[in-house]
Order: C-alpha cells, then sequence, then structure tokens
C-alpha cells in the first residue's frame, strides 16, 4: 500500500506543479484544487499501515486500527482548503472581469511596479 | 479560572460582535477600540507576569498536553502579543482619524480583529498543527482585507500573493506530515524531547529544510519574497500598518520557536544556510527599496531587508543573537508600523505618496518631519535610537562568529537604507518646490500625527530603555532555547515519558 | 436564472430538499461517537440549497431568506465558542465538555446528549451560512445580478456585476482598461 500511495501522491504532485505553471487561470485554479488533495493524501499515507496497531486507550480493542489522528488534521485541512479554494475562484473571476483576460502571462506582462501609487 | 484562552477570545467575540453590528457607526468604533485596548492591557499584564517566571499554560477540553490541544504563553509569545495587540490598537485608532465611519467598510473592522485572532492563536498555539490552523485563519483574514477595498490593479497584485501563499501553506501541511511520521507526536514540547534522541536522523534534518522553506515563505526570506513588495502597497495605510508590522514577524517567530524550541539544536546546516539566506535578503531587499519611488513601496521593501537582520540572528544560533533577534522584532514591529502610518500622514497632505510629485512638508508641518526622522534613522540604526542596539548585538555575534562577509552585508544594508531614508526626507520634506501642494486644511493630518506620536514615543522608549528590553529579551531567548524546561512546563516530565509511539 | 422552469424538476426538488435535510440531521445527531458532524452535515444542507436555487432561482431563495447568510455563519460561530465557554463558568478549561446520559424519555427511550451537540451545530450552522454565501454571490455574480448585500457593494463590488456572458463590446472594454492603466501610470 505505502508503495502505491506514494507514487499516486508523486503523481499528484507533478500534475499539480504543472498545472499551476500553466498561463490559463482555469489550469492554475485546478492545479491548486489537486496540489490540496495530494498534500491531504500525503497526511493520510503518514498515518501508516493499521496493521498491528491498537488503540491506546480501548485496551483490547476488536481488530487493528487506523491512527485517527491524521484524519482529524485531514478533515480541517480540507476545510481550509474549500474556504480558500472559494476565494481562489472568485478572485480569478473578479480579475478576469477587470483586466478581460485569462492569461496569467499577459496579465503579468509588462507591469512596472516600481511607481505605482 | 484559567485566563490564558483570552488573548485569542477576546478579538474573535469582537469580531463577531463587530459583524453582528453591521453598518459602521461611531458607537461600534468605539466598542471595538475598548476592547482592543482592554486585549493590550491584558497583553502588557501577561507580559509582566511572564518576566517574573510564570508560564501560561491551557490544556483545551482537559486532554493533557501530548494528547490534547495545549496553549502554551510564555514570555516570548507574551512579548509578540503584547506588540500584536498594540499594533492593532494603534492602526485602529489611526483608521478611524483617516475615514469618517460613514464610508469605512463595515467588513473591515470584523476582519482586522480576526486576523488579530489568527495572529495571537500562532503566537500561543503548543503543537505543529494548531500553528497551521493559525496561519490559516490568518492568511484569510489577509486574503479577504488585502483585496476588500481594491481597485482592479490591486486585486491582480493580491494574486501572486494568494499563489505563493497557499503553495507555502500546502507544503506547511506536508511538513506537519512529516513530523508526524518521525516523532509520532505534533505536539512542540514532545517533539523537542524525541527528536533530542534523534538528532543525526537525515530525515530530522530534511524536516527542518521543509519547515525552513515554509516559514522562509511566510517571513519573505530571499528567493521566496516577490509576493511581498507588490501587495503590501496595495493596502489602505492602517491596514499596511498591521500587516508590515506583524505578518513577516509571525513567521520570523516561528523560525525562532521550531528552530530554537522545537528541533534539536544540532542542525547546523539549516542554520547557515538561514544566515547565508538573510544576507541575501538584506541586500536584495534594500536594493528593491532603493528602485522604488513611492513611500509605501520603499517601506515594503525595507520589511524584506530587516527581516534579513532578524533572520541572520537566527542562523547564527547563539543565545545572544536570539536576544538580540527577539530586540530586533521588538524594535522592528514598532518603527516599521508607525513608518507606514506617517507615510500616510505624509501621502494625506501631499495627495499622493509618489516621491515625484511630494515635497514642502517639512516647511509647514515640522513636527511630522520629526517624527520621521525619528523612526527613519532607527530603522537605518544610529545610536541612540532603538534600532541601533539589535544591529549593534547581531554585529557582535556575527564576529564572535567569524562571518565577516554576513557582517559586512549587514553594515551595507544599513547604509544603504539609510540612503533611501534620505531620499524620502529630501524629496517629501526638504523639497521646497511651490508647486508642491500641501493640503493644510485637510485637518486630519493633526489627529493622524497625534496617533503616531504614540507609537513614535513608544519606539523612542525602547532606544532610551534598551537595557531593560535586552534583558527581557534575554530572559525570553533563554526560556526559548530550554527545551527541557518548556517540555517540564508543558508535559510535567522529562525523558522519554508515558506514551508509547504509534 | 430566467429561463423556463421545468415543473418535474422543481416538484423533485421540493422532495429531495426536505429528504436531505433529514439525512443532515441524522448526520448531525449521531455525529458524536459515529461518522458524521457538523461539517458534514452543513455540507448536506448545503447541497439542499443548490438544489433549491436550481429550482427557484437565486434571487427568489435571497428575498425567502431575507438576511445576509454570513450572519447565520457568525451565529454559529458565536454558538461554538459560547459552547466552549460555558465550563469556564464552572471552573473547568476552555472546551470541556459534559454528557448526560438520559433514561426513559417518552418516544425516544435511551438518549445520550452532551455539550458536543452544542459545539457541532455550532459548526453546522457555520457551513451553512458560509456555503449559503458562496452561492448567492457565485450564482449571481456569474448571472450578472448584484452579488452582495448594499453596505459591501459600495466598495468592491462593482466589477462582480457584470454578467459572464454579457456581449461587451471589445473596443469600448480596451478603452476602458487603457484609461486605467493610464492613471496607474502616473
Amino acid at each position: 500500500m505505502q508503495i502505491e500511495s506514494a507514487l499516486l501522491i508523486g503523481v499528484l504532485f507533478g500534475c499539480a506543479t504543472y498545472l499551476i505553471l500553466q498561463n490559463s487561470f482555469v489550469k492554475i485554479l485546478f492545479g491548486f484544487v489537486v496540489l490540496t488533495n495530494a498534500a491531504n493524501l500525503l497526511v493520510l499515507t503518514m498515518s501508516g499501515n493499521p496493521g498491528g496497531k491498537y488503540a491506546p486507550i480501548v485496551g483490547d480493542a476488536a481488530g487493528p486500527l487506523v491512527d485517527p489522528l491524521p484524519q482529524a488534521l485531514i478533515l480541517t485541512a480540507i476545510v481550509i482548503g474549500f474556504g480558500v479554494t472559494a476565494y481562489l475562484v472568485l478572485l480569478l473571476y473578479r480579475i478576469f472581469l477587470d483586466q478581460n483576460t485569462t492569461n496569467a502571462a499577459e496579465l503579468y506582462e509588462d507591469q512596472d511596479t516600481s511607481e505605482h501609487t | 479560572m484559567n485566563w490564558t484562552i483570552l488573548p485569542i477570545l477576546l478579538p474573535l467575540l469582537t469580531a463577531l460582535l463587530a459583524l453582528f453590528w453591521g453598518k459602521p457607526s461611531r458607537a461600534r468604533r468605539v466598542v471595538v477600540a475598548c476592547s482592543a485596548g482592554v486585549q493590550l492591557v491584558l497583553a502588557l499584564a501577561l507580559v509582566t507576569r511572564a518576566y517574573h517566571g510564570e508560564t501560561f499554560l491551557l490544556n483545551l477540553g482537559n486532554w493533557t498536553a501530548p494528547f490534547g490541544i495545549v496553549v502554551v504563553i510564555d514570555l516570548l509569545a507574551a512579548v509578540m502579543i503584547a506588540l500584536c495587540t498594540f499594533v492593532a490598537l494603534v492602526a485602529v485608532l489611526f483608521g478611524y482619524v483617516e475615514l469618517s465611519s460613514r464610508i469605512e467598510h463595515p467588513l473591515r473592522l470584523p476582519l482586522t480583529q480576526l486576523l488579530v485572532t489568527g495572529i495571537n492563536l500562532a503566537f500561543c498555539t503548543g503543537d505543529l498543527f494548531n500553528l497551521f490552523v493559525a496561519f490559516e485563519i490568518m492568511l484569510i483574514a489577509s486574503y479577504a482585507l488585502l483585496t476588500l477595498e481594491a481597485d482592479d490593479w490591486d486585486v491582480k497584485q493580491a494574486f501572486p500573493y494568494l499563489a505563493i501563499n497557499l503553495m507555502g501553506s500546502t507544503l506547511f501541511l506536508c511538513a506537519a506530515g512529516l513530523a508526524y511520521t518521525l516523532f509520532g507526536t505534533l505536539n512542540f514540547a514532545d517533539i523537542a524531547l524525541r527528536s533530542a534522541e534523534m538528532a543525526d536522523d537525515p530525515r530530522v534534518l530534511a524536516l527542518g529544510l521543509l519547515l525552513m522553506v515554509v516559514f522562509g515563505i511566510k517571513a519573505g526570506v530571499f528567493p521566496l519574497y516577490y509576493w511581498l513588495p507588490n501587495s503590501y502597497p496595495t493596502l489602505p495605510i492602517p491596514l499596511a500598518a498591521i500587516y508590515s508590522g506583524m505578518l513577516t514577524k509571525v513567521g520570523v517567530y516561528v523560525l525562532l520557536r521550531v528552530f530554537g524550541t522545537v528541533l534539536p539544536h544540532s542542525l547546523d546546516l539549516v542554520h547557515q544556510l538561514l544566515a547565508w539566506l538573510a544576507g541575501a535578503t538584506m541586500i536584495f531587499g534594500v536594493l528593491g527599496a532603493i528602485s522604488r519611488n513611492f513611500i509605501r513601496g520603499i517601506l515594503s521593501y525595507h520589511i524584506l531587508s530587516q527581516i534579513g537582520f532578524m533572520v541572520l540572528a537566527i542562523g547564527l544560533f547563539t543565545p545572544l543573537s536570539f536576544a538580540a533577534c527577539i530586540f530586533y522584532i521588538i524594535h522592528h514591529i514598532i518603527v516599521k508600523s508607525s513608518l507606514f502610518l506617517i507615510g500616510g500622514v505624509g501621502a494625506c497632505l501631499n495627495r499622493t505618496d509618489n516621491l515625484d510629485r511630494m515635497g514642502n512638508l517639512w516647511r509647514h508641518a515640522p513636527w511630522l518631519g520629526v517624527l520621521f526622522l525619528c523612526q527613519a534613522l532607527s530603522l537605518a540604526g544610529l545610536p541612540p535610537l532603538s534600532g541601533f542596539w539589535g544591529k549593534y548585538a547581531i554585529i557582535v555575534v556575527g564576529l564572535e562568529k567569524g562571518a565577516y562577509v554576513l557582517v559586512g552585508a549587514c553594515i551595507v544594508a544599513s547604509i544603504l537604507t539609510l540612503f533611501s531614508m534620505l531620499k524620502i526626507w529630501n524629496s517629501a520634506f526638504w523639497n521646497s518646490d511651490e508647486e508642491r501642494e500641501v493640503c493644510l486644511w485637510d485637518l486630519r493630518w493633526v489627529r493622524m500625527s497625534w496617533v503616531v506620536a504614540i507609537m513614535v514615543v513608544v519606539s523612542l522608549g525602547i532606544g532610551l530603555g534598551a537595557e531593560l528590553i535586552f534583558r527581557v529579551a534575554q530572559e525570553a531567548a533563554t526560556r526559548a532555547l530550554d527545551q527541557e524546561g518548556y517540555a517540564r512546563i508543558v508535559l510535567g516530565y522529562v525523558g522519554k515519558g508515558a506514551t508509547p509511539a504509534p | 436564472m430566467n429561463g423556463p422552469r421545468s415543473y418535474i424538476f422543481n416538484s423533485m426538488v421540493r422532495l429531495a430538499v426536505f429528504l436531505v435535510n433529514v439525512f443532515a440531521l441524522y448526520l448531525l445527531l449521531r455525529g458524536h461517537n459515529a461518522p458524521g458532524g457538523g461539517f458534514i452535515a452543513g455540507l448536506a444542507t448545503a447541497i439542499s440549497l443548490i438544489l433549491l436555487s436550481l429550482a427557484l432561482g437565486v434571487q427568489e431563495m435571497h428575498r425567502l431568506l431575507r438576511f445576509d447568510p454570513v450572519l447565520l455563519a457568525a451565529g454559529g460561530l458565536l454558538t461554538a465558542i459560547v459552547t466552549g465557554l460555558l465550563p469556564l463558568l464552572v471552573g473547568k478549561p476552555f472546551l470541556e465538555h459534559f454528557n448526560f446520559h438520559l433514561h426513559d424519555v417518552p418516544l425516544l427511550g435511551e438518549v445520550h446528549v452532551g455539550t458536543p451537540l452544542l459545539f457541532d451545530v455550532g459548526v453546522y450552522l457555520v457551513v451553512v451560512g458560509v456555503t449559503c454565501k458562496m452561492i448567492f454571490v457565485f450564482a449571481k455574480s456569474t448571472q450578472g445580478l448584484r452579488a452582495l448585500v448594499a453596505e459591501e457593494e459600495r466598495r468592491y463590488s462593482s466589477p462582480v456585476e457584470q454578467p459572464i456572458e454579457a456581449d461587451v463590446p471589445r473596443a469600448e472594454a480596451e478603452v476602458g482598461n487603457q484609461g486605467k492603466e493610464k492613471t496607474h501610470a502616473d
């Protein structure tokens, strides 16, 4: 399981990086969505294989248990990612409305920030 | 009754109250300002009690430390909370004076208080994952404030800020996962105990490097600072003061905390890397500042250059350099915020902060010039102002350690800082071109200057009472570096402990 | 949403909204000891709200709701904090919780309740409020409606009011942009 998860996470991170480096807003947006999910999956894999682990408090558990803490962490991270993604969507939409473009390269092409007031 | 939760809870409740209140009005402003004042008093009380040896600890929901969430306020955290609430109070007051309540955005006050909540939570959290949550609360509030009153140009600048911080947050989450696999815990004290035995493990080094990148992004260390100098100038002045004072310093604080209290002290590679990156940050930051031609832009780049000094102090990694770093943070937060506010007063008088069109301020508003000079010279590090003592201590440690190149970089950066401050001085204050109009009839500037004067007085106090402040900083540094003492307070035991690794 | 409405869709949505919300309540109540909880229940309710907005149209929904959903979220947050604060009154630390086991309640029999449920209700309200606001803003801004409440609008919403499909004459838009660039250049 570990090897497969590691591969999957690697592929997801690779895809996310590729997408974020694109010019189109939509691709950048999807890149961030994939990136958050890849990170969540990484944390999930960190909890490891349930084999040979038992709940610390209950004592004699019926069977092996997965560590619940990373799952709680992921839930929190998902909630945060949800909010930030919603914000990102609207920010990109607003930039599109303002600048009439969805191309990041075009948007930041010839900006001179040294004298803006 | 345990009041340790209050520095987080008070701003949060204030934010909610302001949100329910809805329409901006004078009464709402008074209530928020009162709350900010109460927070400041509370924070100062925490500092005095922490200085006399107390550490505040709260186990949320009565779950004991390595299992539950802990809130720990030691001297370092208390000092940071006090600074944060002070800057927030002054910035809020400045905002009141700058805009009448009729044209205030209804979400500005709630979001500012939410920002303070996030920052305070980052200071007093006792485990890595809550640090992540605190960062996110802080960042989400900062995203919202950044685009709240933005025009199309500002929104464009907000995107790199958002993108880089999202990337940083993701890496932070990965780092938290890695830390959990390595140590089986996320509690700072517990990690400190467990990692002491694994100090030679290359995975600990990898974790250290990853955390360095994450907090480097938040603090704006050399290759990762692109998001900062273009986004900060788009903010309204009082918010820019909070951002410039607090947000990057949260990154520096966490670097202090993580490399001082949490990870083993033997990660020499990381420390050296930090020191060299800090040197690069100083030089590039100050060069950027020279290239800009408007006050907010110059000051934004100066944040980076000053971050370089603090991170260098962390990278040198001796108790004295940690104390110097803490002293420098205290000095820098107040000086930088007040400079932004002074720039705001100047912009209010000249109706622009573009240096090509400013001028005549010294003739018409000399007291503003005095305030500016105090803070600008302090930023550059002239004795006896507050900036000098921090820089002096850092350079002393640098010479002791034999890091001559970095010390040279410090001195060059200071001189260039002075140069760019003189650039502002020459064109905004001394320029006596009659065409550059000064709108003295806009009486807001008088009250704005009074608000700034509060900060300048505090800053002067830090410079003149440097001995006391340095003693506080030294005490905070000693305690932050004392991993066993920290663990004894948080966990109640030192050593292997009773908990089996998962 | 101005297109023709489907009668079948509307009636089905009414049923579905009811069922989804019952399920959300179920998730909320079992959340303490089993999979479920405030967040997931809130998302279920949010799904029902999306369905409802498809059937009724967002404008109509906003009219039905009558207040800014952000207040709902704020109320939820307040509920959660107050739940956390209650133990302080009896000298316990923040967020400490209490459970009660009630026997022989009419109709229900054995009931297990506790303050975590109250906290979960707070979370539920936050999630519902926030997602509801998101739906309103997204749906309305892409349809060219006024997306925000009156006070928010004054400052930062004006560009969001253009519909995504609006056929803004290209030349006109470019002239506008150039004008803006000029003001930035100086």
